[in-house]
């Protein structure tokens, strides 16, 4: 039946599309275009777990409050890092030997717990806490109440890929969160941690660590940093992102920076694919 | 167990990854040598059929195939991913017109091979062999497996809006095959079997190249190093293969020719077999 196809095709493009090949480089070059900003007044902000979610109100309750503050003027998609429960669980997983897969399933109920707590935090406000199979609610979210909050896990579950090296989930919520800002083409992708940004070495371990404002991901990956303040996952991605081309880091511990992180200013480190 | 360290602010559960950079190298390549991985499904074969190869066919291709899966799951546990096909390549074409990206196209594409996968239940469903949803499917596989000779679901991974953006164009990377083989390889099945309507893979299109030769068997270095012009299968697989932990090889086979089913199945080799290494 392929190829008696006589169905409405737009395009030469969708005959393209209907009898040639999806691994042709040709017809894949052919598929590139402008492409629409869902949601261009949204900015999505991802609260750190084991950086600020795990010290407990003396890191959350200021955040909270910064956050309510900026939403007259910000629309804030929140998402969750997981933190040191999905250390521990990932460390029983690796005991075990469970597969990738199933990791990715114990990050993503880690993750959902500290949603859920930032959500109760913020519930008051009419702010909903929203599953995946809630997405297609967040615009009307984020119009009537300003904000939501998402579990930062992307919801790969068993399908999550392996890493190269190692068995921890490649894609967790640094990931999640960036993709959902680039699905969306959102105003910012802001990731609140406990650090100013980016520096040459974990500034927790090395005194000698230097700070990194701005930088490139191809500047970023000839570096070779053995540790980095984001996932590695993000960096790949926003190197084929076509909508959201740059992210930041911001110190959540420092009250003030979010709001300039929101406002534009040059706060942290910014990373941009470009 | 709940310790707060002093001089570090954050409360820690004690654990190997205690207070670690997930993404410090040496954490990583630490986790590497783990203890032996967890097969979930050992006995269980992964196939995914494919939508426009052999679905969007109609009974011509679809009825013998679906005679010979049935001869199949008489003594196997069958796990059969289905693709979108024709109709997918459409609902792109319109999405892409409409400037939609990459993740929208790929929750768009679920639609398509669900509905094959309910397609292919309905031919099978005297077997007890249905499409399960999606949203159950992942976590209840082993208990169905144990009910039923098989089951069916539609071929594609979770990523909908979560879908990476590919590196050209906007076409999503993990379509029908990979997400069939990222089953595969998470639950450890026995065998990954692609099937679609040429024998294998060709050095050429053998529809448009008659002269096109035959490759039996392959590995996913050998094919990066050919650079083939086009692939019977998502290009995607090939890093998914290069990663792969339990399943280290599948096979492309012809499913016109449905007598190769069974013996694919039992890990034969009756197409084209790709290796990871």
């Amino acid at each position: 039946m392929t190829s008696e196809w006589q169905g409405e095709l737009l395009s030469e493009l969708g005959r393209n599309l209907v009898q040639g090949s999806l691994t042709d480089p040709r017809l894949l070059q052919l598929t590139a275009g402008p492409v629409q900003r869902i949601l261009p007044d949204a900015n999505v902000v991802k609260i750190g777990g084991q950086s600020i979610i795990d010290r407990g109100g003396k890191a959350v309750f200021p955040l909270i409050e910064e956050i309510v503050a900026n939403l007259p003027r910000h629309q804030i998609i929140l998402g969750t890092g997981a933190g040191t429960r999905a250390r521990h669980a990932y460390s029983v997983a690796l005991d075990l030997g469970l597969p990738t897969g199933v990791m990715s399933v114990l990050g993503t109920f880690v993750s959902m717990q500290n949603a859920r707590m930032i959500h109760y935090l913020l519930a008051k406000h009419g702010i909903p806490f929203i599953e995946p199979v809630q997405f297609p609610q967040l615009p009307l979210y984020l119009v009537e109440r300003r904000a939501v909050v998402f579990f930062g896990m992307p919801p790969y579950t068993f399908w999550q890929e392996n890493p190269a090296v190692g068995r921890i989930p490649p894609h967790r919520t640094d990931t999640g969160a960036y993709l959902v800002s680039e699905v969306f083409g959102a105003r910012s992708m802001i990731f609140v941690k406990d650090e100013d940004g980016l520096y040459t070495a974990d500034p927790k371990k090395d005194k000698h660590a230097r700070f990194i404002p701005k930088i490139t991901v191809d500047e970023l990956r000839a570096m070779d940093l053995q540790d980095v303040v984001v996932e590695r996952a993000v960096l790949d991605l926003m190197a084929n992102a076509q909508l959201r081309r740059s992210v930041r880091v911001v110190n959540g511990l420092v009250p003030g920076n979010l709001t300039r992180a929101l406002e534009g200013e040059d706060v942290g480190t910014l990373i941009t694919a470009d | 167990m709940n310790e707060s360290h002093p001089g570090d602010g954050r409360h820690h559960v004690d654990s190997l990854l205690m207070r670690e950079s997930l993404i410090d190298k040496d954490v990583v390549a630490a986790t590497h040598d783990g203890a032996p991985l967890v097969r979930m499904l050992p006995d269980a074969r992964v196939l995914k059929i494919g939508g426009r190869s052999i679905i969007d066919r109609g009974r011509q291709a679809l009825l013998p195939l679906v005679a010979a899966i049935g001869e199949a799951l008489a003594s196997r546990t069958l796990i059969i991913g289905t693709g979108g096909g024709v109709r997918t390549r459409h609902v792109f074409s319109v999405g892409l017109d409409l400037g939609l990206p990459t993740g929208v196209l790929a929750q768009l594409a679920i639609a398509d091979a669900l509905g094959n996968a309910h397609i292919l239940g309905t031919l099978l469903a005297h077997h007890g062999v249905v499409a399960i949803p999606p949203e159950i499917f992942g976590h209840l596989l082993p208990f169905f497996v144990k009910g039923a000779p098989g089951v069916i679901f539609n071929g594609d991974p979770p990523y909908s809006i979560w879908e990476h953006p590919p590196p050209v164009g906007r076409i999503p990377p993990h379509r029908t095959d990979a997400g069939s083989y990222l089953t595969a390889e998470c639950f450890g099945c026995k065998t990954f079997t692609l099937v679609k309507d040429v024998d294998g893979l060709y050095d050429a299109d053998p529809k448009q190249s008659p002269s096109a030769s035959f490759i039996g068997e392959t590995s996913v270095a050998e094919l990066r190093e050919r650079a083939l012009p086009s692939l019977p299968f998502d290009e995607i697989l090939l890093d998914l293969l290069e990663r792969s932990r339990l399943v280290k090889r599948f096979q492309i086979i012809n499913g016109l020719k449905p007598e190769l089913l069974a013996p694919a199945l039992d890990g034969e080799h009756v197409g084209t077999i790709v290796h990871a290494g």
